[in-house]
């Protein structure tokens, strides 16, 4: 099978940008990722582009809006989109195509530009319309629900879980401070985040995500064309998809079977035996800070049930056994469409070597991860330094 | 599976709203219709005007480095008369879209064509044709949006 | 690359049928998954991988494929959505069996186009909302400017514009998956009201409700699973610019570049002779012409004379939508994957009233957005 590197990533500050248009926005990216790798947009043989359901930006068909911005004239385009798996799944597509033998470089981009749309509004009509959608409020309506089922299934108190999920808070907020890219930049503490407003009972507003707007592209190259084009290639060793079931209460989400399936793939893919061990550093796709714990579990970071325990000892901090979202995660910059995307990039970074302050010492593997759809879809990638 | 349940329809409709930044090169184009201009950028490799105005070119992926001002002239590439109603219609059918060369650009702009007699379609058509002379109408109020022109209407010169 | 790929077998509702109206989205998809289940003999449990095309938009729902996913089999399995062309579902399918990973994919692609707004509400959302949408651009009235220039620039009669639409719903009367099977006669066709001048109803195609599933595997598996496995032997994709003005409606730049990539894989140098028949993705009358002349059936501007000489008949030396195409069938986001569908069923020999005889090679093509800026095409044999 044809090896598929990462050669190249490119990000666009995130936030409240007002000040570009939607395709200009997706040309920042691409642009930044083009320069990373020092190549010419004659040298991109295909792009993969995707978003959120084109509802989001009130754009259909967004890959033809955005054709220009990517430089893909005359060239082939796909779009692929899968709710917040987008950022994972167009990852998969660029993969296929260079694994496929049908190109040797190609570039994925995904981007969202979410203070122009209504973008709860949106992810409400995820759910079907006969039985489901009048009664799930957004995401944070349906991750509360996740989140007292988990305390539930372990005989938590909400006191210990709420805690665990407070310390991930303040983690993620430090760590944003020092990644250019991220949206929310602020020193918080544990007694912040737990006086903070009650969004969704149990949730609270610091345990949750922004929306923002960002764009995120990264380019894929095959075996003989990485060694051309970088020193420090980033070859995917594991790549795992997979979705359950359509409906909310028809599934486990303390024990989400799309979420340890996707690893799992990944992990046999990629010769991964013990997570723990052979896995340096995690960006995982973590919206919900009681969210996080589940898929540290579902992901065989710990055993399950164990996750509020480890994080308060520190095991996923900067300097803990498996540091996670050295980038702030998803909890502090949430351009959807890119979100997952970024977590390849952050991931593709830390094995380059190249994550300035955010960077994770002697990364040889790292892991990315992007969840979405009704909570149904996970998409995880395995890099490494070696093939 | 027992008996036979007439279906049932659920009547929905999506309406969000959005708020959708132009970017800088796009606030000053439509700056410059207020004033009645219409403004493209030069791309410094193909040397081609752009209009409406880009920030970056299509086809060389390089930024524009110039504003210029066009004409508000300009030759009718294509036209159709429209006869069908869709939601969020501008105008109330039939109506003419054209495709105009304006004087000093390099790629087509897309406008409704007015000041003709629509009454009957056939006949309006015959009165249009590619390669004929058009010229924006202004309105008098102008909000720095595409519709700051009224129409295109065709004319003799 | 790892081998052969090749079409195993596909299903489709009959589209736009009474019966599947009062079906859900969800249901269309479950019918052709089980009923291509049946025909290949293989069980869910033997896939690992499928993949599926809708639109948001469409379907009124975010992520529309986790409607349907439970539906398309695809519990706890690897399944994507490739948006808005499912002939790019296709391909994505065709490269994930390339690479290596996977040794069967099933493709599946679904709209219900009764159940949204029209198909003029949903492609003016595909206009930008500073210059384009604000002066009405969307699919029908980008149509009716390419049209017009096509009439002005090479002189096209209005008969030769029917004669295509006569022609397509003729053929869908074979064809017992058609929705719009009509036999019209040219002043019909010329005679039905001016949608966007100078098309005419009949010369634009309307939505219908369907789903298609194909699947797809490596020679190996094919061999065991079929007798009449088809081959795939090119595929090429392409887009054009954004903006209306940007573009020449008529050189169709991206088509012309699609069929180059999909024409140089399989080693065709003369379409017109080496392919025996073709499912285009006509939006409208004067579109199947100008896909001609891009596929390089013939010289630019003279895709009329295929007509005129019933070339593209149904007897003719390249038959040219024997199904009927998009003006009798068009399922938005499933059209492109009835194409190859419909081509697959002609190499096969299962065409039935609407077989062309002895088809070696055929091509299905797809298109989406505003007059054709994006095309696929897919080259297949026997
Ligand atoms: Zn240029």
């Amino acid at each position: 099978m044809r090896k598929v590197a990462i050669v190249g990533v490119g990000q666009t500050r995130c936030g409240r940008r007002d000040d570009v248009s939607f395709p200009e926005l997706v040309h920042e990216a691409v642009k930044e990722a083009l320069e990373d790798a020092r190549l010419d947009i004659k040298d991109i043989e295909a792009f993969i582009t995707g978003s959120m359901p084109a509802p989001m930006s009130g754009i259909n068909a967004p890959h033809l809006y955005w054709a220009d911005a990517v430089g893909a004239y005359r060239k082939p385009i796909i779009r692929v989109a899968t709710c917040g798996t987008t950022g994972g799944s167009i990852a998969h597509t660029g993969y296929y195509h260079v694994a496929s033998g049908l190109f040797d470089v190609v570039m994925v981009v995904g981007a969202e530009k979410m203070y122009e749309g209504d973008p709860q509004g949106v992810m409400t009509t995820i759910w079907d319309y006969r039985y489901e959608r009048p009664f799930l409020a957004g995401a944070p309506g349906v991750f509360a629900m996740q989140a007292m089922e988990y305390i539930h299934r372990y005989n938590f108190t909400l006191e210990e879980v709420a805690e665990a999920a407070a310390l991930l808070s303040v983690k993620h907020h430090l760590a944003a401070l020092d990644n250019p890219y991220a949206h929310i930049k602020q020193e918080i503490t544990v007694e912040d985040v737990l006086r903070s407003r009650i969004v969704a009972y149990p949730i609270r507003l610091l345990d949750i995500c922004p929306i923002s707007d960002g764009a995120c592209a990264v380019i894929l190259a095959s075996e003989d064309k990485a060694r051309k084009i970088t020193d420090t290639p980033v070859w995917i060793k594991g790549l795992g998809y997979c979705g359950d079931e359509q409906l909310l209460a028809d599934k486990d989400l303390v024990w989400w079977l799309s979420a340890v399936k996707a690893a799992q793939k990944a992990y046999k893919m990629a010769g991964i035996e013990n997570p723990v061990k052979q896995i340096d550093v995690a960006e995982v796709y973590n919206p919900f800070t009681y969210q996080e714990l589940t898929f540290y579990e579902c992901f065989g970071f710990c055993s399950r049930g164990e996750a509020v325990k480890l994080v308060k000892e520190g095991f996923f901090n900067k300097d803990g056994q498996l540091p996670t979202d050295p980038s702030g995660g998803v909890l502090c910059t949430n351009p959807i469409g890119a979100t997952g995307l970024q977590r390849i990039a952050e991931a593709a970074l830390q094995v380059m070597g190249r994550a300035g302050k955010r960077q994770i010492p002697a990364v040889e593997t790292a892991f990315a991860h992007a969840m979405g759809g009704s909570y149904s879809l996970n998409s995880v990638f395995i890099l490494s330094r070696s093939k | 599976m027992g008996e036979e349940i007439e279906p049932r329809i659920i009547e929905g409709a999506l309406s969000l709203p959005y708020r959708w930044a132009t970017g800088p090169v796009g606030a000053r184009f439509l700056e410059g219709l207020k004033n009645k201009k219409i403004l493209g950028t030069r791309c410094p490799k193909c040397r081609r005007v752009l209009v409406p105005a880009r920030k970056f070119c299509p086809r060389c992926f390089v930024d524009t480095d110039e504003w210029v001002e066009v004409g508000d002239k300009g030759i009718l590439r294509t036209f159709t008369i429209i006869n069908f109603s869709f939601v969020g219609q501008v105008r109330k059918p039939p109506y003419i879209v054209g495709i105009i060369e304006l004087d000093g650009a390099d790629v087509g702009f897309t406008h409704f064509i007015g000041g003709v007699d629509l009454t009957d379609i056939e006949k309006a058509a015959r009165e249009l044709r590619p390669g004929m002379r058009v010229q924006a109408v202004w309105r008098e109020e102008r909000k720095g949006d595409i519709l700051d022109i009224e129409y295109f209407k065709p004319v003799r010169e | 690359m790892s081998g052969r790929v090749a079409i195993v077998d596909v299903a489709q509702t009959k589209h736009g049928a009474p019966y599947i109206r009062n079906l859900t989205v969800s249901d269309l998809v479950y019918i052709v998954v089980k009923e291509l289940l049946e025909k290949t003999g293989i069980s869910i449990e033997d896939l690992e991988t499928i993949i599926t095309s809708s639109s948001d938009f469409w379907q009124g729902s975010g992520c529309s494929n986790v409607f349907y996913f439970d539906a398309a089999g695809a519990y706890l399995k690897d399944s994507p959505k490739v948006e808005e062309d499912s002939a790019l579902g296709f391909v994505y399918a065709f490269m994930r069996i390339l690479s290596g990973h996977f040794d069967k994919a099933l493709i599946v692609a679904v709209t219900k186009c009764s159940e949204a707004p029209s198909i003029s509400d949903i492609t003016s959302l595909n206009s930008d909302p500073f210059y384009q949408r604000p002066v009405g651009i969307e699919e029908v009235t980008a149509a009716g400017l390419q049209a017009q220039q096509y009439v002005s620039r090479y002189k096209l009669s209005d008969e030769i514009r029917a004669e295509i639409a006569v022609k397509n719903y003729r053929n869908a009367i074979n064809n017992p998956y058609a929705h719009r099977r009509m036999n019209l006669t040219i002043d019909e066709v010329l005679g039905s009201e001016i949608l966007a001048y100078p098309l005419r109803r009949l010369e634009v195609a309307d939505g219908s409700d369907g789903a298609v599933a194909v699947l797809i595997s490596s020679e190996e598996a094919a061999r065991k699973l079929t007798d009449t496995p088809v081959w795939i032997r090119g595929v090429g994709w392409s887009v054009d610019h954004y903006f209306l003005g940007d573009r020449d409606l008529l050189e169709v730049v991206s088509l012309r570049e699609a069929s180059e990539r999909a024409y140089k894989m399989s080693g065709i140098r003369y379409p017109r002779k080496q392919i025996d028949l073709a499912e285009v993705c006509e939006t409208s009358t004067v579109q199947e012409l100008l896909w001609y002349e891009g596929l390089g059936f013939c010289n630019r501007g003279e895709g009329w004379k295929l007509i005129a000489d019933g070339v593209t008949g149904m007897y003719g030396e390249l038959p040219v939508n024997p199904s009927g195409g998009v003006l009798a069938t068009n399922p938005y986001v499933a059209r492109g994957l009835i194409r190859v569908a419909e081509a697959t069923l002609q190499l096969k020999g299962e065409a039935g009233r609407r077989q062309v005889p002895d088809a070696e090679t055929a091509i299905a093509h797809s298109t989406h957005g505003a007059a054709g800026s994006h095309h696929t095409v897919i080259v297949l044999g026997r």
